[in-house]
């Protein structure tokens, strides 16, 4: 095992920022590309790097990242070959008629309704990442919000001098508790990536190369980094290819970052489990309805996994993060095989395969998730289930094969509702269809004894806004890009 | 009633073909992208697919000039020239449509069915080794046996069965179910669930077990004085043809179910054409004692699947019919799956390196996915019985069938319980 380059890694692949609750997504067109790339040639030095602190302290109260589109490396002068040296998903973009299917990305989540990202909207370039944190006051939005938007505001002042136009933003807030909008805490299970110097549960460390370029994967094989196929710029500051090819590797310490503007629909999520747990004489069964929701997730809204919980919320916040399926819960008995946290990590019960064979599948198709929230902050539950205005999840994620990793989640263990032995059960968070073909039936199975259970026709409760993939280049690569 | 499978190979007429593609893109576009419903009406066609091939593009490097042709795979229940006559009966027309562009077929103002099926019958190809995940099963029976799941889900989701013994809730499901006429073929006939040969499996190991001494000699002449010399697919995913892709995407992901059809050359030599004949051979063995369970060395996602030889023994098809998205999947079989299809596709040109036959390969996870997506071909029509069931679900359904019949303990109706 490699200890790997951390001050050369973008940070938020590695350390996702937790304590810093205001953060601002910019994308960015390039209008200028001389002038951008001699703005990067200064700016790679004040890139944020996953280096570790010991002494908090000398952490920045800003934090600050980018990547770009496919579009965006070619706008700023990338050649064509080196272009369609990177992988076919990130070339295509999140947009693309086979894609869209893949993705489940229909009706209402079609990208023609989308406000940024498809065809009909301006084409993004560049997505600036700014973070902000104000040391002197602990979990303080409001504060954290000003030093974040004072850093922007400096940033900004110069995006165009620096060739770039500002198309939108989407501010985003995490909660100190870290709780989405429907009330659950969110992102507890992480991959640690090997050699990053974290630690924890060994079921949890991952091969470097299913997040970071130039290293192997869960295959023991090199991922398919994008390769300087074409002399330009200054060679010397990138890396040779790991896998022997002799080229020059723009993807070594970066990878890809997806991201989907994801609206939360609170009020049908909580009245949909209202309804199905209802009581005899008409009224709310909070109780009941909490359960429900517990079972569709996978963890109870403190984070509590359903599986060693069974029965009720054991109401402390929870991080447990150390469990099987096929140990605790074979039979799905505990959590449903249809919920959403079994199916998108189903940890050591991958269909029927054994222990051994399920860990090594589930380690084949993880993602580090980086999802921030927008609109208003908002904790849902069966009596609080309606927000002011739009509320949802800016979902993050990154991986070094979109296809195996973030799209096989996406289609395989989410839309397709065949997991395991199941019939008409897709992931009931984000799989579930807005609209059904007549005859199709669509549904939450609940197994129990003595005999499982159907909660029928599940709605959607998210609505895809916008969405694209990015590349997260090294630091190194940042400085280079400045030289092409 | 058994279920066969049977491909027709047949020469196009040069100038025609791209008449054939329209009218094939034509039939595909009536009948929904990705999956048909016109041989739904012979009710005993499970899997249907035409595929054009050496009409000019090869994305495999084959250089050798040839002639366009038409295959036609069909995976169906019983006697051929009965499915045949089934078909022309039912969709006699379509038929007709496509292959008034081939050589050699009839005049289609006086054509009798008698001279589609002598036709057909003419151009058989013989398949190497076949893979059927539900064997036994009838388009007819899982059509029935899905009624029937669904029946009894209603029923169970219509009350609540709270402290109520699993024996009684059997025997009340099979009363309901009989009670209905819709359901009278279980009293009719009585199936059961194919088992593991092992007497079978037995006797082969002791083959292999004698043939172990010939078998490493084998894999060592192969590797000395042939995988060395061998020219090794080594092109990533990122750097395949658009072209070749974007026409591959067009038709996959509509439903559940996709279709992967694939062609590649042998490498000469009558020592590869051995090992791969013998992989053959070990492969249906294997398939008719152990791999009769809905799995395909540990892949329980294949409906049907098959390879085929042709142009004596110098090219190789493989066609399969499966759940999900199969470069997606395709990774996950590789660990069990991996020697099995390197052992038969490394004896082809152009593939991921392998040593003694059976390792590496596929087990090049990148170099494997781009190799299979690579030499994937387009296939111009596919059609689907059941396109809502997965090999999951229709396995499934014969045993939920044969456990209501049966009269079962306390303990195995809860296992049987357990099948919903």
């Amino acid at each position: 095992m490699t200890l790997l380059e951390l001050d050369n890694i973008q940070g938020y692949l590695i350390r996702g920022y937790a304590h810093m609750l205001y953060s601002r997504f910019v994308y960015l067109r390039i209008t200028d590309a001389k002038a951008t790339k001699a703005w990067l040639s200064n700016a790679w030095k004040e890139m944020t790097s996953a280096k570790h602190f010991h002494d908090k302290s000398k952490i920045s109260s800003t934090h600050l990242n980018l990547s770009f589109t496919h579009d965006g490396l070619k706008a700023l002068g990338l050649n064509e070959e080196n272009l369609d040296a990177f992988s076919r998903e990130f070339r295509q973009g999140m947009v693309a008629p086979h894609r869209s299917r893949l993705l489940g990305d229909m009706d209402g989540s079609s990208p023609e309704n989308w406000n940024w990202g498809a065809p009909q909207n301006e084409p993004i370039h560049l997505c600036l990442m700014i973070f902000g944190n104000d040391k002197k006051f602990e979990n303080n939005l409001e504060k954290d919000k000003d030093v974040c938007l004072n850093y922007y505001r400096e940033l900004a002042s110069e995006f165009e001098i620096n060739g770039m136009k500002e198309l939108f933003f989407i501010d985003g807030k995490t909660q100190p508790n870290n709780k989405e909008h429907f009330g659950f805490r969110d992102g507890i299970s992480q991959p640690i990536i090997e050699g990053s110097g974290r630690v924890g549960d060994k079921d949890d460390v991952i091969k470097t190369g299913e997040f970071l370029f130039g290293y192997k994967n869960e295959f023991g094989v090199y991922p398919d980094t994008p390769l300087i196929v074409k002399d330009q710029g200054d060679l010397n500051l990138l890396s040779s290819d790991a896998g022997g090819s002799g080229l020059k590797d723009l993807g070594r310490d970066g990878t890809f970052m997806v991201m989907r503007q994801l609206d939360q629909d609170v009020k049908k999520f909580w009245s949909f489990m209202n309804e199905n747990s209802i009581n005899p004489d008409g009224t709310v069964n909070v109780e009941e309805s909490l359960k429900l929701g517990a079972k569709f997730m996978g963890r109870w809204q403190n984070g509590a996994p359903i599986t060693l919980f069974p029965d009720k919320d054991p109401g402390i916040s929870s991080l447990v993060n150390d469990f099987g399926y096929a140990k605790f819960d074979k039979d799905g008995l505990k959590c449903p095989f249809g919920s959403h946290l079994r199916r998108q990590n189903p940890r050591d019960n991958v269909d029927d395969h054994g222990k051994k064979e399920s860990l090594k599948l589930s380690k084949q198709h993880r993602i580090i998730r980086r999802a921030r929230l927008y609109g208003e902050i908002y904790e849902g539950s069966p009596t609080n289930l309606t927000p002011n205005g739009e509320v949802g999840l800016l979902f993050v994620c990154f991986n070094a094969d979109i296809s195996r990793q973030f799209e096989f989640l996406q289609y395989t263990w989410s839309n397709l509702p065949k997991n395991k032995e199941l019939y008409n059960d897709p992931d009931p968070i984000i799989g579930a269809r807005e609209k059904l073909e007549a005859g199709e039936e669509q549904n939450f199975t609940i197994q129990d004894l003595p005999v499982s259970k159907t909660v029928k026709n599940i709605p959607r409760v998210i609505t895809v806004k916008g969405g694209g993939y990015f590349f997260l280049p090294s630091i190194n690569v940042l400085r280079y890009l400045s030289t092409i | 009633m058994k279920q066969n499978a049977i491909t027709f190979l047949v020469p196009i007429i040069p100038e025609k073909i791209h008449e054939l593609l329209d009218q094939l893109k034509a039939i595909k576009k009536d009948s929904r992208n990705g999956i048909s419903k016109e041989l739904d009406a012979t009710a005993i066609i499970h899997y249907a697919r035409w595929v054009v091939i050496d009409h000019g593009k090869s994305w495999i490097g084959d250089t050798v000039k040839r002639e366009p042709k038409l295959l036609f795979v069909v995976d169906y229940d019983g006697n051929k020239n009965e499915m045949l006559q089934k078909l022309f009966d039912n969709s006699g027309m379509l038929i007709d449509l496509v292959y008034v562009f081939c050589k050699d077929y009839p005049t289609l103002n006086s054509i009798t069915t008698e001279d589609r099926i002598a036709f057909f019958n003419r151009h058989i190809i013989k398949d190497a080794a076949v893979y059927i995940g539900a064997p036994g099963r009838t388009v007819d029976q899982i059509q029935k046996e899905k009624k029937l799941r669904n029946y009894i889900r209603e029923y169970i989701d219509s009350q609540s069965w709270k402290g109520v013994p699993a024996q009684t809730i059997h025997s009340r499901i099979k009363d309901q179910v009989l009670s209905n006429p819709d359901f009278g073929f279980l009293n009719e006939q009585s199936v059961s669930m194919p088992r593991i040969n092992y007497v079978g499996m037995f006797f082969l190991g002791i083959v292999l077990l004698a043939l172990l001494p010939l078998l490493i000699i084998w894999a060592l002449i192969v590797h000395f004085f042939y995988e060395r010399k061998d020219e090794n697919f080594t092109r990533k995913r990122s750097q395949l043809s658009n072209e070749l892709l974007k026409e591959l995407e067009i038709a996959e992901d509509w439903q559940h179910q996709n279709q992967f059809s694939q062609l590649v050359d042998m490498k000469e030599g009558n020592v590869r054409l051995i090992s791969i004949k013998f992989m053959f051979l070990l492969s249906n063995f294997l398939i008719k004692f152990i791999f009769n369970q809905g799995k395909l060395m540990g892949i329980p996602t294949i409906h049907f699947a098959k390879w085929v030889m042709f142009e004596k023994n110098s090219r190789v098809l493989f066609f399969s019919n499966f759940d999900g998205s199969w470069q997606q999947y395709l990774g996950d079989f590789i660990d069990n799956s991996g020697w099995g299809l390197t052992g038969i596709f490394s004896n082809t040109k152009v593939f991921p390196k392998t040593n003694f036959l059976i390792t590496g390969g596929a087990y090049l996870e990148e170099y494997f996915l781009a190799w299979s997506r690579n030499s994937e071909v387009v296939t111009n029509y596919w059609y689907s019985a059941y396109p809502d069931l997965s090999i999951k679900n229709i396995n499934n359904n014969t045993r939920i069938r044969v456990q209501l019949m049966k009269t079962l303990s306390e303990r195995r109706a809860a296992k049987f319980l357990k099948l919903f």
